[in-house]
């Protein structure tokens, strides 16, 4: 009833950007040893959204994390567009960040000390762009997400909308192949949380591929396909179409009246 | 429907047609409308109770029409359905007595059917996504509507994986 | 990097306060090493500095008046001679003050070698036939300036009115009273009017040689060349070890300041850098997530301070620049000869050193930073706190428990209080020490016969006879002993070197000497050396040294070493009754007094003066404890170094603090806490490290404060016990003064917060 994490042969070099095999995290250090991912296995094309759900304590973040080399998995492989990367060091997981994938969190986390141009240019200029070229980029991006006006404000004086908003124009700074969100509208209302979203389908509609780790439904509804995570395997994995006709949806979950 | 449509007359006089356009606008696409025959039975049915009344009004180009109005005993009727204070929606309970059943009737793969459920839901909830998105901003009472939905889903999907956490 | 430039930009704009403070130490402790290093090679080795800004001569020789020196330059290694300059003795004559004086005549065309260098006025010309330029310690001396007029009295009689139109220094001899008599160049011309006889002058030539240390060997083939013609050599090692002062004190200090202020710029970067780091440990992993690897963390945490570092060093190198002479100029020319600006690349070399400690000091930190982990930036919770001893026991004591929720929190993060305190204590305990060596400078000026200055007056017999000023001087009330006293040059066997020997009272009265080693002279022969003679000879006590006084040759047995500051600490002293028994026809005597004690040396000299009326000559004892005046503004600007450190220790420590507390003190509020409450526990958590820091520090530095200047003194051979302790109301006022700032600089930041609204503080 539960897919186990079955040893699958290595991905060959095929359409796939992202494929994970028998992926685990165990921590250890002070009581017993906590198993946040068992055995994951998840394959994912490019230009796919992938929502992943889950309880607390299922292993969500860890394998986002994974994901993106903030930390090393326990064992399992992973495959980045066709070239093995579960050992690299550090500094090459950092330089495969730089280019390749993007990060969006939860509590925002732009540099507080820098405007909201420097936090959105900053990807640029690290991978070697020149000043122009990462301003032209900041100013095409914040005009994308309708924050041009605040180019130089600081971080702090942004709602936490505008704040998630540059932190998503940050994390799409250098055209990653990845974007990696973690619960981006967890610490939002619910009108920030449409803002966000909506920039999330717009940019998965222009071809991004996007891992999006969530509670939230409505924004899971938003993928392609939805990997539920519990205990930190995985439950089920679906993809999620539109109902044919979606206005009986409201009807079917609200009656009005008796 | 009876009440929303006394609730409308309050207003002032109209005919069964007005009352459904009426119905539409307010409620947007969210919200099936009933069709014209459902809305003149129901008018019937109030006017059968004296809550409200009707006259024909004469048109040269067109049938007449039937103009329906509120009488007293309507205006009191809607007055106490406001003031009474109203039982909230329940939870789908269907589901729940297949899944709390499921071991009586042979079926054991609980998780199964939390995850058809869930499947369901989370469809259903991507409908009421692309309903908003298409929605006109300024249809407000429909959108608190899809989002009303839309909060019961995520409830009902709170509430699945609770179930899901304390049976498996 | 663009992108690591551009987050130190805005690291450093969001701080400014900070990084300006970080600026100023390493610019402070810069200045404050390159200032005394300034004064100490000013001070201890003024010779090799004079000597190649002037291309001086190593060997000089005071030759009969017309003595052909051509030959000099066969002579192998030799590549100039100076001069011959006509040369005579005279006297100044200020008032009743008579000085001693050479006149050297030289033209208004400066020489290529042995140059003068004119520190202040002009050099000779031939506009101003009757100008002379003086020796600057000479000119100090004698408080002459350019513009001042003197009498110049010559031997036979003839007197000049002059004005002094420059003053110049010169590596050709060492320096006024050490050396003696002073130094004045005039033209020729004046030099005849005052000493119209030929044969009374003599010539002194100088010889440049290309490799010194072939000094000796050169000066015996120069002596040998002009038989005969010599009347005396000196060369440049006596020069510059009559220059080198070696003023123990003084150098000690230095040293100690020096690396204890090192030490506490190093502390304080570190201790700045980390607590930067631990304040950011989030954003620092959002940079990792953003691709920064850690390595560039660490190159970039460490190129900050660096940054930081470097500003505060070319603050420093100009700093020292334009500091060096308004602060160094006001000190004697007796403490400091000749105040030479550094040479660049010891500045450049300093400024490096300097830099790369701060890089050193921030690579740990930095380190730490690279190696933070990128999960981080999902927030990372507090250590976990528990109750330390001290808030238990301040929690006994019933203190407010607003004080009790602030010492808790200071002692959370274990590093950066133990940083915090570690840099406040070492600033402490150093203070503690300045306040000892102050203490001891003070008891020194006050009884300068612990460091062997028994004599605070020496007078000699001027108009009256050696016998009417000997009974003058033994029947003064004012004076407790005077010891007859002569001043004579001895030629030293192997005939190069000519040295100053003193008779200082008899071998069954003999001068009271602070004898180091060994014992005085209690007979006919023996001799106490000072340190730097049996250096200059390479002697030990115990052992015989032969020479010539007056021609007439003379064998001293050393018996002992004494503590001499005076004489550039060369100098050979035995009883006047050796010299009678050699035969040397004694040279004029002086008296050396020794005052009653409670009798001001200014009130004996007025009283002495009065009493011959004016005409004995009565001179001051030059007091070395005087010199050690300089030492204070040492000090203070030390303690303003220091006091810096502290500072930059506690502003880390509440910064750090704040941002732990940030949510508690929110939810301390939210639960009733009124701001001032808030505003004690903030500043308590601070003060708690302050008062533990200071309390360390001030014990530890009374502690060693004594012992580390005996041992000093020990190794300088002063000799150990002159170290007194730190005086207790400066003590009481520097501990009050430390507690009180750090209270005050926690308190800035803290307002800050009790200012914020509370809610913002809930927030994620």
């Amino acid at each position: 009833m539960i897919a186990r994490a079955v040893p699958q042969p290595a991905p060959s070099a095929d359409e796939m950007l992202l494929k994970i095999v028998g992926l685990s995290k165990v921590y250890k250090g002070g009581g017993p040893p906590v198993h946040a991912v068992r055995g994951v296995s998840l394959s994912l094309e490019p230009g796919q959204f992938v929502a992943v759900m889950g309880p607390s304590g299922s292993g969500k973040s860890s394998l986002l994390h994974m994901l993106g080399g903030l930390e090393p998995p326990t064992t399992g492989q992973i495959w980045f567009d066709g070239a093995r990367v579960d050992g690299l060091s550090q500094a090459r997981w950092a330089m495969l960040r730089r280019r390749n994938i993007g990060f969006v969190f939860q509590f925002f986390n732009l540099v507080s000390n820098m405007t909201v141009a420097d936090n959105v240019e900053l990807p640029a200029l690290m991978s070697g762009a020149t000043r122009r070229q990462a301003k032209e980029r900041r100013i095409e991006l914040l005009a994308e997400l309708g924050l041009s006006d605040k180019a130089s404000a600081s971080p702090a004086r942004l709602s936490g909308g505008e704040q998630q908003r540059v932190a998503l124009a940050r994390a799409l700074a250098n055209r990653p192949s990845l974007l990696l969100a973690d619960e981006p509208t967890g610490n939002l209302d619910s009108l920030n949380s449409a803002d966000v979203l909506r920039v999330l389908c717009r940019v998965h509609g222009q071809g991004q591929t996007i891992i999006l780790v969530t509670h939230d439904a409505r924004a899971a509804s938003m993928a392609d396909r939805v990997v539920n995570l519990f205990d930190g395997m995985i439950i089920d994995d679906m993809d999620v179409v539109t109902p044919i006709r979606p206005s009986v949806a409201a009807a079917g979950v609200l009656r009005l009246g008796e | 429907m009876r009440l929303p449509l006394l609730a409308l007359l309050a207003k002032e006089p109209a005919h069964g047609y007005e009352l459904k356009s009426l119905l539409e606008q307010t409620f947007g696409q969210a919200y099936p409308s009933p069709n014209i025959g459902q809305i003149y039975v129901t008018l019937q049915r109030l006017e059968r109770d004296g809550l409200v009344k009707s006259q024909d009004v004469i048109q040269t180009t067109r049938p007449n029409k039937r103009v329906y109005e509120l009488t007293p005993a309507g205006r009191e009727a809607l007055a106490a359905w406001i003031e009474e204070p109203s039982e909230g929606p329940r939870v789908r309970d269907d589901f729940f007595v297949k899944l709390a059943l499921s071991p009586l009737a042979g079926v054991t793969d609980q998780m199964a059917l939390i995850n058809r459920q869930r499947r369901h839901y989370l469809n259903l909830m991507r409908g009421l996504s692309k309903l908003a998105s298409a929605t006109d901003r300024d249809s407000r009472i429909s959108l608190l509507l899809i989002e009303g939905a839309m909060l019961h889903l995520q409830a009902d999907l709170d509430w699945l994986e609770r179930c899901q956490e304390e049976l498996m | 990097m663009r992108a690591a430039l551009r987050w130190i930009r805005s690291d450093l704009r969001a701080r400014p306060f900070q990084v300006a403070v970080e600026m100023l130490v390493v610019g402070g402790v810069l200045t404050a090493l390159l200032l005394s290093v300034t004064v100490l090679e000013g001070a201890t080795n003024p010779w090799a500095g004079l000597f190649a800004q002037s291309r001086g001569a190593q060997i000089w020789m005071r030759l009969a008046p017309g003595t052909k020196v051509s030959g000099l330059r066969q002579i192998g290694g030799v590549t100039a001679i100076a001069g011959p300059y006509s040369t005579t003795a005279a006297t100044i004559v200020q008032g009743p003050l008579q000085s001693a004086v050479e006149l050297r005549a030289m033209t208004p065309a400066m020489p290529q070698i042995g140059r003068l260098l004119v520190r202040q006025g002009s050099w000779l010309a031939p506009s101003a036939p009757g100008g002379v330029v003086l020796e600057a310690s000479f000119a100090q001396a004698i408080h002459c300036r350019v513009g001042s007029e003197l009498v110049i009295n010559g031997i036979d009689g003839p007197t000049a009115k002059v004005r002094v139109i420059g003053i110049a220094a010169t590596s050709d001899q060492g320096f006024y009273p050490d050396q003696t008599p002073g130094l004045a160049w005039v033209q020729l011309p004046l030099l005849r009017r005052i000493e119209p006889i030929a044969r009374h002058t003599e010539e002194v030539v100088g010889i440049r040689i290309a490799n010194s240390a072939d000094t000796s060997f050169v000066a015996q083939q120069a002596v040998a060349e002009l038989t005969g013609a010599v009347r005396s050599v000196s060369t440049w090692t006596q020069v510059e070890q009559s220059m080198a002062r070696g003023d123990p004190l003084l150098g000690l200090l230095l040293a100690l300041f020096g690396l204890v202020a090192l030490g506490g710029a190093v502390l304080v970067i570190a201790s700045a850098t980390g607590g930067r780091v631990l304040v950011q440990l989030e954003e620092l992993a959002t940079l990792k997530t953003l691709g920064f690897t850690p390595g560039q963390i660490t190159a970039m945490v460490v190129a900050e301070h660096a940054g930081v570092g470097l500003a505060g060093a070319s603050l420093g190198v100009v700093a020292t620049r334009y500091l060096t002479v308004p602060l160094l100029h006001g000190i004697p020319a007796s403490i400091v000869p000749a105040v030479v600006p550094l040479p660049a690349t010891w500045i450049v070399l300093m400024a490096c050193s300097a830099e790369f400690l701060v890089v050193l000091a921030a690579a740990f930190p930095g380190w730490r930073a690279g190696r933070v982990s990128a999960v981080v930036a999902v927030r990372r919770p507090l250590p976990a706190g528990h109750l330390s001893q001290l808030a238990r026991v301040v929690m006994l004591s019933r203190f407010p428990p607003a004080i009790v929720l602030g010492a808790r929190a200071a002692f959370i993060r274990r590093l950066p209080a133990a940083l915090t305190i570690g840099g406040l204590a070492m600033s402490m305990a150093v203070i503690t020490i300045g306040l000892g060596v102050a203490s001891t400078v003070d008891d020194v000026q006050r009884h300068p016969a612990n460091i062997g200055l028994a004599a605070a007056l020496t007078v000699s017999p001027g108009e009256l006879s050696q016998a009417q000023a000997g009974a003058i001087v033994s029947g003064d009330r004012q004076v407790l002993s005077a010891y007859p006293s002569v001043q004579v040059n001895a030629l030293l066997a192997t005939g190069t070197t000519t040295i100053t020997t003193l008779g200082l009272g008899t071998s069954a009265r003999p001068y009271p000497f602070h004898v180091a080693q060994g014992s005085l002279y209690h007979a006919p022969g023996q001799a106490v050396a000072s340190q730097g003679l049996l250096d200059l000879l390479h002697l030990k006590v115990g052992e015989l040294v032969p020479m010539q006084i007056n021609g007439v040759p003379v064998i001293f047995r050393i018996v002992g070493r004494i503590v001499e500051p005076e004489y550039s600490g060369q100098v050979l002293a035995y009883g006047l009754d050796t010299l009678s028994q050699a035969g040397v026809v004694s040279p004029p005597v002086y008296y050396s007094l020794v005052l009653r004690p409670g009798v001001t040396v200014s009130a004996a000299r007025r009283h002495l003066l009065a009493v011959s009326g004016g005409r004995l000559d009565v001179t001051e004892v030059n007091d070395p404890a005087s010199q050690l005046g300089i030492i204070r503004p040492m000090l203070a600007g030390l303690i303003a170094v220091l006091a810096l450190v502290g500072l930059v220790s506690v502003l880390t420590a509440s910064s750090v603090g704040i941002r732990d507390q940030l949510r508690d003190v929110g939810a301390l509020r939210a639960i009733g806490l009124t701001p001032r409450q808030v505003m004690v526990s903030m500043v308590s958590s601070t003060t708690a490290l302050a008062v533990i820091a200071i309390a360390t520090g001030a014990t530890a530095g009374f502690m060693v404060s004594t012992r580390l200047i005996n041992l000093g003194a020990q190794v300088y051979g002063i000799g150990s016990g002159i170290g007194r302790p730190p005086s207790a109301p400066a003590m009481a006022a520097a501990i009050l003064i430390a507690a009180a700032g750090a209270t005050l600089t926690a308190i800035l930041p803290a307002r800050r917060v009790v200012a914020t609204p509370v809610a913002t503080m809930l927030g994620p």
